[in-house]
């Protein structure tokens, strides 16, 4: 009952960050925005539905989509600081990403340019999980060191393309929803929804897989076809929103910690709350990125670290029992 | 019955089993002894199919286990592991509902009283003595329905009375079912099992 009041308590909120959002800009709107739905035509209309709308709709899927994520990379790598920037999905959708439009075989925001984010991100995961050695944190250390290797192709990639529309490293390392419009969105959102849905099937069983791989072995679930579904799932949520806002920077790591600490570990629960609490901080990141400094806007992903790091090292130490290491 | 056939299995060119054969029926309580890297553990491993024999058969009733999904495999045996290691904070109810309804034993109450888990139901895994969890770690194993059930060295934690106790579950749960345990040192406790192997 008590986890049902929180559940709707932050539908509650997200409702009306989205609300204040759509409201709240550097153009200041003459209508008020109940009479605004329904119409296309004039200033205020299209700020609200063509500018701020895919923003705002934009950073409540990414939002979930990353904390969704960040579930799932802790859950299947049975480690408190596994995320998908950390095991080479982010950067491997950002060279998938970076790849077809430097070649020029996509266009940034469009379906191939997805895909393609998606399939490196994927393929990056197990090239991590390939190379890895089975133990401690060999991992997580492999995953740092492929994201490193992928990071600088992507980088190499950047500099010694011609066209215009590979945005910047800026762009790529740390996040931005200015790109993001109601096109983009039509695009990735059918890959994300795929992602919470295969992320949703693997969660039960990501419960008995957190007792170890030998114990899940015994309890009837392959280790090794639950860590290829996770994977699949991850690409599928993080290539997508890498595509169209880039990295953003401890979404992942940060909100599995919180909603363990609201709900507790098991991964079925976590996931949905980890969707809503996902949305809610970037959405505030967003507006906190675009309305701090008017009218220059900070890089979301630079909001991310600078209120996720303190965040985590905070929760780390008020609940440290949360999750034990024994590496 | 496990019936394992002719079973050798080597690990970087060291022999671990050498042709090993054992059965293991239901209505059985089995001690299976031996001192410390006779390969007891590794037998467990090998039933329980996360390690492949170098060459031998291991068949659960009947079936080849190389031939079968680890889901299928699940609904026949179930393995209590040396060390269960717990990462994530759940309840020690909540660790021992992660099966679904259906596939968990229908005596899970008996299961719970005699390994003492009653009073700490609500208690987190992680933050449980040795001992607990090693009673939650027997728990989930004995809870999941199956035919055969191998725990490996149940007792390594486990104070006088919770032995008692732990020996005559399983000699109630060894009336339908096959039981054995997997024991590096064979005390007086153990009147209860009907025979023993030992692995030299």
């Amino acid at each position: 009952m008590k986890k049902l009041a929180l559940y709707l308590s932050l539908l509650a909120v997200i409702v009306l960050l989205f609300i204040a959002s759509l409201r709240i800009g550097i153009i200041h709107l003459q209508t008020p925005l109940w009479d605004l739905i329904g119409k296309h035509d004039g200033i205020d209309a299209t700020t609200v539905w063509d500018v701020r709308f895919p923003r705002v709709f934009g950073a409540a899927l990414l939002g979930a989509a990353l904390g969704v994520a960040g579930v799932i990379a802790q859950g299947i790598f049975r480690n408190p600081l596994a995320e998908p920037t950390l095991i080479g999905l982010t950067s491997g959708a950002t060279l998938g990403s970076i790849a077809v439009i430097a070649t020029g075989a996509a266009a940034f925001g469009s379906r191939t340019n997805v895909e393609s984010a998606v399939l490196f991100a994927g393929l990056a995961a197990l090239l991590v999980q390939l190379l890895a050695p089975n133990k401690g944190l060999g991992f997580l250390i492999t995953g740092i060191a492929i994201s490193a290797i992928l990071t600088a192709l992507a980088g190499v990639m950047i500099s010694i393309s011609a066209k215009p529309g590979v945005q910047s490293l800026s762009f790529w390392n740390f996040g931005s929803l200015a790109m993001l419009n109601n096109q983009t969105l039509k695009i990735i959102a059918p890959f994300i929804e795929l992602g919470f849905i295969s992320a949703f099937m693997v969660s039960r069983k990501l419960d008995i897989y957190s007792l170890g791989e030998n114990s899940s072995h015994y309890m009837g679930v392959k280790p090794k076809q639950i860590r290829l579904w996770a994977i699949i799932s991850l690409a599928l949520l993080i290539g997508p929103a890498v595509s169209a806002v880039g990295a953003i920077a401890f979404l992942g790591l940060l909100v599995p910690h919180i909603v363990r600490l609201l709900v507790g570990p098991s991964h079925r629960r976590a996931l949905s709350f980890s969707a809503l609490i996902g949305a809610i901080i970037l959405m505030l990141a967003d507006l906190a990125s675009r309305t701090l400094f008017q009218p220059h806007e900070i890089p979301l992903g630079l909001l991310t670290s600078l209120i996720g790091a303190p965040a985590l090292i905070i929760l780390l130490r008020l609940r440290s029992a949360q999750w034990v290491s024994h590496d | 019955m496990i019936n394992v056939k002719n079973l050798s299995f080597y690990r970087e060119n060291r022999v671990v089993l050498d042709e090993l054969d054992l059965q293991l029926e239901k209505g059985e309580l089995v001690l299976l002894s031996g001192s410390n890297g006779v390969g007891k553990s590794t037998l467990l491993q090998l039933i329980g199919g996360v390690l492949k024999p170098t060459s031998g058969e291991i068949t659960i009733n009947g079936t080849d286990i190389s031939e079968m999904k680890v889901k299928d495999q699940a609904l026949l045996r179930s393995i209590a592991p040396q060390r269960r290691i717990f990462t994530l904070a759940y309840s020690v109810g909540e660790v021992l509902h992660l099966l679904p309804e259906k596939r968990r034993s229908f005596n899970v109450d008996l299961i719970i009283e005699s390994l003492g888990l009653v009073e700490i139901m609500a208690s987190k895994v992680t933050e449980l003595s040795i001992g607990q969890q090693q009673r939650v770690s027997l728990a989930i194993a004995l809870i999941q329905e199956a035919d055969f059930y191998l725990l490996d060295e149940p007792f390594s934690a486990q104070d006088e009375d919770s032995v008692l106790n732990l020996v005559a579950l399983l000699a109630e749960i060894k009336k339908e079912k096959g039981v054995m345990v997997v024991s590096h040192n064979t005390g007086t406790h153990y009147s209860q099992f009907d025979r023993e192997i030992k692995l030299t």
